[in-house]
């Protein structure tokens, strides 16, 4: 080829590089004064990581423990779309949200500093219904059939309740002893199933724990014995005993009367008058005398049924139950109500209404998700792994560059010149194809220093063993350059199928370092084989005693 | 010109006996040892959880680890990482691991908040955070066993069509030598494997294998060349000839491997470990298992006349040579 292509192509080829690397703005989420907003910022487009930028990487699955999901895929499809929106608006820069595989949703978040509350606006379910509380007194009327129950159940209560509890359990059930036995108050785990059995057999086991509340259908129940309450509820004989086509939720307040704490208990129609799928808009709010609180909007047709059912049900009490959990005191309904409404956050600060707000607007998931894996990765732990890969890197360079040079003197310059270039040109292709550095590729860019040289190496020994043959240097240069050919080829072809595999079978980092690889690969083929030839095709020109003698 | 071995002519594979003799007593010792132990495999492969904490003042091991205990993550292993205010928190044992089934995060949020509660919270940082369920675990352990034998498989067909099925086979049984070897030396040194381990390995893989086809590479021109000689004297020939690349190669390739290991930190060690290894194992079997494997195959299975020996490589003398029944001596 023409020598003066043969520049061109690596002109070219650079210029194109410093191209693909020049910083460049770009439209992106940044942080301004607490808020995300779109801007445009200036930087060098080589994507980083997390483990090199810090963030979040989450794996959700269906969570299947509360009930069989029937179509997992499609759920996981529709979940996506809901986990999507959410992340959208939670204002990180460059999220990344895909289902991997048929059943997995894969959230990065870059530069993520609170790991705990992402993971929440992630996993609520955000299912909110309107239900209107019972003023049947039906759960009164069950009261004493529950208390039998109970009695009946004492028995078996205390065989099938193994130790396993949680500490509100033992909690409670001390302070019932303290109340009536001189019996210590520690109990141990394993007491407490037979403190369990020995309370059911006194009268009213279950009525005693239950105070009327200040509305129909509203109870309270000390908030030391809501373990307990909840343990009752949850056994099978007495879910069946509940009356027909009611629900029984907790509230997510508590609440002081006299020096006691108590949580509220609703008793609900368990057909909500509307739910959460009619909503347009969410936005959070403070007012003085609510405190924090999420006014929302419904669309026409959601709206329009808010008239209708609330005017069917003027003076009644109407829970809003966001995930099945009643949030703040049921307000009455005083007049029909339309397209808006309020559901205040009790205690919580604003962010809590921000982002409930948030999931929201975005819609509730259809399945519950959990974490089949996460990773959280600190900001300053990627900028400490740059800081040091680069020190390798330098460090790396510097080495090689003493044993070229040492080993092979001038022909050692060109292999270190053709070395810059070859930093440069993998940076350039990893920068054009958007590939994410990562740790371990960074590992891989170091390690491609000290392989990129082999190709030289192998050629340069070629050319010594032809101008030991006698061969003028012209010639030895051309055959030094043809034989150590198929070596080259053949081991870089036989790596680079090995990257592919590595692509193909790595998660994340691995990934990445399986694409630095196959950009060394093919940028060491280019520097060493092509841009060294032209380096020595030049000098070959230009030089006078080119002919008799090569340093190398 | 500065020379290193130059024009040598030392008798490589007559000491491949002592050399087998060596390396299987390695791997023996390696692998031998995992009936006592098993792999330090990380909690990518096992499920489990792992937490690096920055302490403001070096902490007390004891008291993290009682801390931990009362809060019923037992058995969590902590261990010192960089500096004396850096550590470790690995809960990765049965126990935990079961624990993750309802979530991954469940465990790594009980560390968080019982050694803040314990040491304050704002005396120490948690930098990093992986927490791994077992599902996830399992299929990340049979993605990287896959890897392992598709890159087997397609270097073996990779290389019969470039070279042919002896040269193959030598190929792929010196780079699965490796395997082993770069095994029992996570072994021995108690290395934990990571995904990234498992890179770092199949770059050695990689590397090993390069090594082998630059001395093949050198086999099969000698070959062509049709000399009057045995295969074990043209691959002793080969092997010298391409002795001073595979010097200067291999002291580039230690000393971006050394950098790595001395100054890319802690995370990124144990890769460099593997491919400090890696550089010698690999250099290793290209010499001592590949060429001697070669002239067994050779032996067993002669290349007859008439058979094609690769693309326009055989030549009429290459196929007359002596058998390498010779070689062996």
């Amino acid at each position: 080829m023409n020598l003066k292509y043969r520049i061109a192509i690596i002109l070219g080829l650079i210029l194109a590089s410093f191209w693909t690397l020049f910083p460049r703005t770009v439209v992106e989420r940044v942080k301004r004064n607490g808020e995300f907003v779109y801007d445009t910022v200036r930087r060098v487009p080589l994507k980083r990581g997390l483990d090199l930028q810090g963030g979040m990487y989450l794996a959700l699955e269906v969570d299947e423990s509360k009930g069989l999901i029937p179509d997992k895929s499609k759920a996981i499809d529709n979940a996506l779309k809901v986990v999507r929106n959410r992340i959208d608006e939670f204002g990180v820069s460059e999220p990344v949200v895909q289902k991997a595989g048929s059943d997995r949703i894969i959230v990065e978040l870059p530069g993520i500093d609170d790991p705990v509350r992402a993971q929440d606006v992630v996993q609520k379910s955000a299912f909110l219904e309107f239900q209107i509380t019972d003023k049947t007194q039906a759960f009164d009327k069950a009261l004493p059939r529950l208390d039998a129950l109970l009695k009946d159940a004492k028995i078996a209560v205390a065989v099938t309740t193994p130790g396993a509890k949680k500490d509100t359990t033992s909690a409670g059930l001390q302070s019932l002893f303290s109340a009536d036995t001189s019996k210590k108050a520690d109990t141990t785990k394993s007491d407490s199933a037979n403190a369990v059995a020995a309370n059911l057999g006194g009268p009213g086991a279950f009525s005693k724990l239950i105070q009327q509340g200040g509305m129909p259908g509203e109870y309270y129940v000390a908030q030391s014995d809501v373990g307990l309450v909840t343990q009752y509820l949850a056994m099978p004989q007495v879910a069946a005993a509940l009356p027909p086509a009611k629900v029984l939720r907790w509230s997510s307040d508590t609440l002081s009367l006299g020096n006691r704490v108590y949580r509220p208990l609703y008793v609900l129609d368990a057909k909500p008058i509307i739910t959460g799928e009619y909503l347009t808009d969410a936005k959070p709010n403070t007012s003085p005398t609510e405190g924090n609180l999420v006014q929302f909007t419904m669309n026409n047709e959601g709206a329009r049924r808010f008239r209708t059912e609330t005017s069917r049900h003027i003076k009644d009490f109407m829970a809003i139950v966001l995930d099945q959990r009643v949030m703040g005191r049921p307000p009455v309904i005083q007049s029909a109500i339309g397209a808006n409404g309020q559901i205040t956050m009790g205690g919580r600060d604003l962010q809590a209404a921000q982002d409930l707000a948030l999931v929201l607007r975005a819609g509730s998931l259809p399945v519950p998700l959990k974490v089949a894996d996460v990773r959280v990765i600190g900001a300053s732990l990627g900028q400490d792994s740059i800081h040091k890969a680069t020190t390798a890197g330098i460090i790396a360079i510097a080495l090689v560059v003493v044993v070229m040079l040492g080993y092979y003197r001038f022909s050692g310059a060109l292999a270190v010149a053709a070395l810059a270039l070859y930093i440069l040109y993998t940076m350039a292709a990893l920068a054009g194809f958007q590939a994410v550095l990562t740790l371990p590729g960074l590992a891989g860019f170091v390690l491609s220093i000290g392989i990129a040289v082999d190709a030289n190496v192998l050629i340069f020994e070629r050319i010594r063993e032809e101008l030991a043959h006698g061969k003028t240097v012209r010639t030895a240069i051309d055959e030094g350059f043809r034989h150590a050919m198929s070596a080259i080829v053949d081991s870089n072809v036989s790596t680079a199928l090995t990257a592919a595999v590595l692509y193909q079978y790595g998660t994340g980092p691995v990934r990445g370092f399986a694409v630095t690889l196959l950009a060394g690969i093919a940028a060491s083929m280019i520097t060493s084989i092509f841009v060294v030839r032209t380096f020595y095709m030049i000098w070959l020109n230009r030089s006078r005693d080119a002919q008799t003698s090569l340093s190398i | 010109m500065l020379r290193i071995l130059h024009d040598t002519s030392y008798d490589f594979i007559r000491w491949w006996k002592v050399m087998a003799a060596i390396t299987i007593a390695f791997i023996v010792l390696g692998l031998g040892s995992l009936a006592i132990k098993p792999l330090n495999l990380s909690i990518e492969f096992t499920g489990g959880t792992l937490m690096q904490l920055e302490f403001t003042q070096p902490p007390n091991v004891g008291q993290i680890r009682s801390t931990l205990d009362q809060a019923g993550i037992r058995g969590a292993e902590i261990q010192q990482f960089g500096t004396n205010r850096e550590f470790t928190v690995r809960a990765q044992d049965a126990a935990a691991v079961a624990a993750q089934s309802k979530g991954a995060e469940s465990i790594a949020i009980t560390i968080g908040r019982v050694l803040k509660q314990k040491f304050g919270e704002n005396n120490l940082t948690v930098i990093r955070t992986e927490a791994v369920g077992p599902r996830v675990g399992s299929e990340l352990k049979r993605g990287a066993i896959i890897a392992i034998l598709l890159s087997f498989l397609i270097t073996l067909v990779y290389l019969s069509i470039r070279f042919e099925w002896r040269f193959a086979t030598a190929a792929v049984i010196a780079t699965s030598h490796d395997v082993f070897t770069t095994i029992a030396f996570l072994k021995l040194m108690h290395l934990e494997i990571s995904l990234t381990v498992v890179a770092g390995l199949l770059t050695v893989l990689g590397y090993s294998l390069n090594d082998t086809i630059i001395i093949f590479d050198r086999v099969r021109e000698n070959l062509r060349k049709g000399r009057k000689e045995t295969l074990y004297e043209t691959l002793n020939r080969s092997i010298n000839e391409t002795l001073p690349r595979s010097v200067l190669t291999h002291v580039t390739v230690f000393a971006a491997t050394l950098s790595l290991l001395i100054f890319a930190g802690e995370v990124i060690r144990p890769f460099a470990w593997v491919m400090a290894f890696g550089v010698v194992t690999g250099t290793f079997s290209s010499i001592y298992v590949a060429a001697p494997v070669l002239l067994w195959i050779e032996r067993k299975w002669p290349r007859k006349t008439g058979v094609r020996q690769s693309s326009s490589t055989a030549t009429p003398t290459s196929r007359t040579r002596p058998s390498p029944a010779t070689a062996t001596r």
